[in-house]
């Protein structure tokens, strides 16, 4: 709220400087954002008075503080700060002629959205420009000067928080005021000249025959102050909060009317409000004041009273403050306090509707005792502290991937919903009812299509060669069920090494294979035995250059070159891979302790052996032929060389393995190892029909 | 010429044929001369038998004095030779240091994982358990049970993307509170974190995704000195020894009293910058005693127990300590920008 020092100096004395006093306010709980000067010249500019400068405050008022949106809220909290009490304006006026309620008549129809409703008349006005005072004030609060009718209803709304409406009497049929749902069918042309089509859950002003302003947020057009009115109507009521949040926001219309009510407008300072707007309308703008207030108002509010335990506000602020002090706190913001009993009793006036129990006075005691002097502690109980489970197994992944130079990065959750057709999960994706953007309309199948984002951006910026991963969410649909699961991808593209001079330029290319050996490195970072790799098809990825992974039989993940059709989305150059795992299958799959086993004792014995198969047969088949062969001496096989040339028969190739015997109890003898490579050869012909080299 | 006379001409020779020789070959050609079993020294031992008897046993003496002198001077002349040999061949494989390694693009950690990690630790240390959250929360988890009310305005700073009817993408990791209070009983003391969502632009300092961090403790005597020590030594340990914190009033419908707490700005050490707008603080967290009514929706009774909870952004961390000005680097994930930190 915009807040006139001038203005707040009529309601309450302070002797420090704007600037100190908006530091003090600031560490109350009344945040003074930004203090301006705005000069006479400038006041002049704008239609002001140019008679002299003042400083204007912005207020940040919190939004259970509604009381705080006046300048007479804001010098109460002043007054609780500097020790000074606040003074409430006179609003004393002299009355004359007929009595208002033989003006008009006034009906609540709805009292669940209107609790109070109150009017006062006023005949024989003369509507002009305001005086310049007047005009300086409606300036200052960030408004524009009207005439001087409505000027008086918005001075008035902004000195003492109460919303105020202006209606030329003369123009209200009946003369009537009914306070009513709309009904269906009707609208309402507001002072904007908007034609508003209203519904039944919206609350009108209406007089006999029509709606004549949209409740606490707008006047209507047809029954609005002009320069011809003579008779007017003043309006103050007190509107429900979240009644006129709902209509405010269904029409998109918020008015400083509007943000009132929604944080709430004090039922007690109805009256004195319409009253207050009489005295100044017959001030400046001349007529007579007709006897008496027209005030509905079916079930008056009374100040709420509290108890509040000083042993229990020292609990809580975990200090030592004293009941008198906590008497004279809560006095100064205008609580009557007493102390008896051990007990504080508070009597809380009607315009601090947000303190409602103890715990309430206890903030204000505290936030006015200061902050800043509460002591500093420890809780005194020490607890263990720990890591979750899946947060410590990020970190392990994390480490793995990281030290296979792989650059972590973090993409967005929300994305283009056409990424999930990309992984062939279209019918899984979780969509945004209410998307910023088309392309963040639904939360991510899968990371490693923003991966592959990540390598386009990337390119586009010059940078080729590419090696991230991520671990984070990813979320689906599943048989009606919103499945959010944590997932490990990474994508890479390019040549690893940043300066190659010193090698072939395709040594170290991102291809399948560097892929495939990155997962395997994760698998034995993490000591995941069981691991196996498939054939598979996946639409994100190459129909022949895909596989799936495999752990304790379970498929947890897939890996393979990108396909075509990514790439062309994404418009990458090169060829791509990615893979992507199940975070919660790996973690299930990896354990959590392993055991030492003792190093060999006795000396390895290698062989190697070429093995021409036909190109059918995969590397697996020939290796579990080896190994079943290989029987308990078999230590390991390696795959040494992958062959296809002249010498060998067309369809077929040759697969040059290294064999690494070993006992753990003996030294092995050549005849031993020859047996067994024999039978080796022999089942590899038998069962894959090899030929050797 | 006598047999002895031969002899010392020999040895001269043999000494001035090895002083020549300017390679381990030549060498090798020399001493096999002289030294070897067809060798002239070889030789004249053979010719002892031609010698008088009285003779005999001193030439041979001769002869295997020269035979020793000689093996010893080859030694050192091999040795020097060596030498020479192996540092021409080393010279021979010199290399241009200076031209470049295979440089190999090590990984990093992302900055905001890692900033994540870091806070992670601080909590842990301080006895927090570090519990996970799901983002796509129920309403009533982010708002209903944290008390806020139906239609309020301070729903407004919390625009919410909607999934289904009762169904949204956090808006706030508080949204953890309820579900961690249904499931454990006092002590609690627990920290959670992750990305949170709200309706809002992506410009330089706000996005619709964000990160957040919120930690709770419910206890019997938890107070906010307690509250305001804990958030203390976090920034300690966060920013450093000679951070300040401020504790100043506050709204969140879940705490009361509420409370904004601000560090000292480490850009200007609270003198005063654009970062922290002139003001000398930093916004850091909203804090505060967890309001009766949210313990009470959880059967836990607040005369008997009191607790206090707190979060914050973590975005803003590095930006404040990288001097980084543009929030959207870090989602955009420029390899340029990931690799200087």
């Amino acid at each position: 709220m915009r807040v006139s020092v001038n203005w707040l100096r009529e309601y309450v004395d302070f002797d420090c400087s704007p600037d100190e006093l908006a530091q003090k306010l600031t560490m109350v709980g009344l945040e003074v954002e930004e203090s301006r000067l705005i000069t006479a010249e400038e006041f002049a500019a704008l239609g002001g008075s140019g008679e002299q400068d003042d400083i204007v405050w912005d207020t940040k008022v919190t939004p259970n503080r509604g009381d705080l949106l006046s300048v007479l809220g804001t010098a109460r909290e002043v007054g609780a700060v500097v020790g000074r009490a606040a003074r409430v304006p006179s609003s004393e006026v002299v009355q004359s002629g007929p009595k208002a309620s033989q003006l008009i008549n006034i009906r609540i129809d709805a009292p669940d959205l209107c609790r109070r409703y109150a009017g006062v008349v006023i005949r024989g006005v003369s509507v002009g420009p305001s005086p310049g005072w007047l005009r300086d004030r409606i300036i200052a609060a960030g408004m524009r000067p009207i005439n001087n009718v409505v000027d008086v209803t918005n001075y008035v709304m902004f000195e003492l928080g109460q919303p105020l409406h202006a209606f030329d009497y003369r123009l209200l049929r009946g003369p009537q005021i009914i306070v009513r749902r709309a009904r269906t069918g009707e609208a309402l042309t507001t002072i904007d000249g908007e034609k508003r089509d209203l519904d039944s859950d919206m609350l009108v002003i209406a007089d006999a025959e029509r709606p004549v302003a949209l409740a606490g947020i707008m006047g209507g057009a047809d029954t609005e102050i002009t320069d011809r009115t003579v008779d007017i109507l003043i309006e103050s009521a007190n509107f429900d909060p979240v009644g006129i949040r709902r209509t405010s926001k269904r029409l998109g219309l918020t008015t400083e009317s509007s943000y009132r009510f929604e944080r709430g407008v004090d039922p007690g300072v109805t009256d004195l409000a319409a009253w207050r707007a009489a005295q100044l309308i017959k001030q400046i703008a001349g007529g007579d004041v007709a006897q008496g207030i027209v005030d509905v108002y079916p079930s008056p509010v009374s100040p709420v009273v509290l108890t509040v335990r000083p042993q229990r506000v020292n609990a809580v602020l975990g200090t030592s403050i004293e009941p008198e002090v906590m008497v004279q706190i809560l006095c100064s913001l205008g609580i009557e306090t007493v102390f008896e009993d051990d007990i504080l009793r508070c009597k809380v006036p009607t315009f601090r509707s947000d303190l409602c129990r103890e715990i309430d006075l206890i903030e204000e005691i505290g936030r006015l005792y200061g902050y800043d002097k509460l002591p500093q502690t420890l809780p005194c109980r020490s607890l263990q502290g720990k890591d979750s489970r899946e947060g410590a197994f990020t970190e392990r992944v994390r480490r793995i991937l990281i030290s296979c130079a792989c650059q972590e990065v973090l993409t967005h959750s929300l994305v283009d919903s056409r990424y999930a057709s990309l992984v062939g999960k279209e019918n899984e994706v979780v969509r945004v009812r209410n998307p910023l953007s088309e392309d963040l309309d639904s939360l991510r199948t899968s990371l490693a299509v923003n991966l592959l984002q990540v390598i386009a951006r990337n390119q586009a910026r010059g940078m080729e060669s590419v090696s991230v991963f991520e671990i984070g969410k990813v979320f689906r649909r599943v048989s009606g069920d919103i499945c959010e699961t944590r997932s490990i991808a990474g994508a890479m593209v390019g040549n690893l090494w940043r300066s190659n001079w010193s090698l072939p330029s395709d040594a170290l290319a991102a291809d399948f294979f560097w892929c495939k050996g990155l997962v395997e490195s994760l698998m034995d970072g993490l000591c995941i035995g069981g691991v196996a790799f498939e054939r598979t098809r996946n639409p994100l990825l190459h129909p022949t250059r895909a596989a799936k992974v495999l752990a304790g039989g379970q498929e947890i993940g897939f890996l393979g070159e990108v396909a075509p059709e990514a790439i062309e989305f994404f418009d990458i150059k090169g060829r791509p891979c990615v893979f992507e795992l199940d975070f919660e299958a790996l973690m299930r799959n990896a354990p959590d302790a392993v055991s030492y086993k003792p190093l060999p004792k006795y000396p390895a014995v290698h062989r190697h052996l070429a093995v021409v198969v036909k190109e059918s047969a995969t590397y697996k088949e020939v290796r579990d032929v080896v190994v079943k062969s290989g029987g308990g001496i078999l230590e390991e096989v390696c795959l040494l060389d992958v062959y296809k040339g002249p010498q060998i028969p067309p369809e077929c190739r040759s697969l040059t393995l290294e064999l690494v015997f070993r006992s753990s109890d003996r030294t092995l003898t050549d005849e031993e190892v020859n047996a067994v490579v024999e039978h080796i050869r022999s089942s590899l012909s038998d069962s894959l029909g090899a030929a050797f080299r | 010429m006598t047999q002895q006379e031969n002899l010392e001409c020999l040895r001269k020779q043999a000494l001035e044929d090895i002083g020549r020789a300017e390679s381990l070959a030549e060498l090798d050609v020399v001493e096999t001369r002289y030294l070897g079993r067809k060798g002239e020294v070889t030789q004249l031992l053979r010719t002892i038998g031609s010698l008088p008897p009285e003779e005999r046993r001193s030439f041979g003496q001769r002869v295997n004095q020269i035979k020793e002198e000689l093996a010893a001077v080859i030694q050192n002349r091999r040795n020097e030779l060596s030498v020479v040999e192996i540092s021409t061949k080393l010279q021979k494989e010199a290399l241009d240091v200076t031209l470049p390694g295979r440089f190999f693009q090590v990984g990093r950690p992302h900055v905001l994982v890692e900033t994540l990690k870091r806070i992670k630790d601080i909590f842990i240390g301080l006895g927090y358990e570090i519990v996970e959250s799901p983002e796509i929360e129920l309403y009533k988890y982010n708002f209903a049970a944290l008390n806020y009310p139906e239609e309020h305005p301070a729903l407004d700073e919390q625009m919410s993307f909607y999934i289904t009817d009762d169904c949204l993408l956090r808006t706030q990791t508080t949204a953890f509170q309820h579900r961690v209070m249904e499931k454990r009983k006092p002590p609690i003391r627990v920290c959670t974190m992750g990305k949170c969502y709200r309706v809002d632009a992506v410009d330089a300092t706000h996005s619709h995704t964000f990160h957040q961090v919120d930690c709770f403790t419910v206890d019997h005597g938890i107070t906010m000195a307690d509250l305001k020590g804990t958030l203390h030594q976090f920034a300690v340990e966060m920013f450093g020894r000679d951070v300040q914190v401020r504790f100043r009033p506050d709204f969140f419908p879940f705490v009361e009293p509420g409370a904004e707490v601000a560090v000292t700005c480490t850009i200007c050490d609270g003198k005063g910058c654009g970062v922290c707008k002139g003001t000398g603080w930093l916004e850091l967290a909203g804090a505060g005693m967890i309001h009766p009514r949210v313990l009470e929706t959880v059967g836990i009774d607040p005369e008997e127990y009191t607790g206090f909870a707190f979060g914050f952004g973590v975005d803003r961390i590095p930006m404040i300590k990288y001097s980084i000005d543009d929030l959207r680097l870090f989602l955009e994930n420029d390899l340029r920008f990931l690799r200087q930190l």
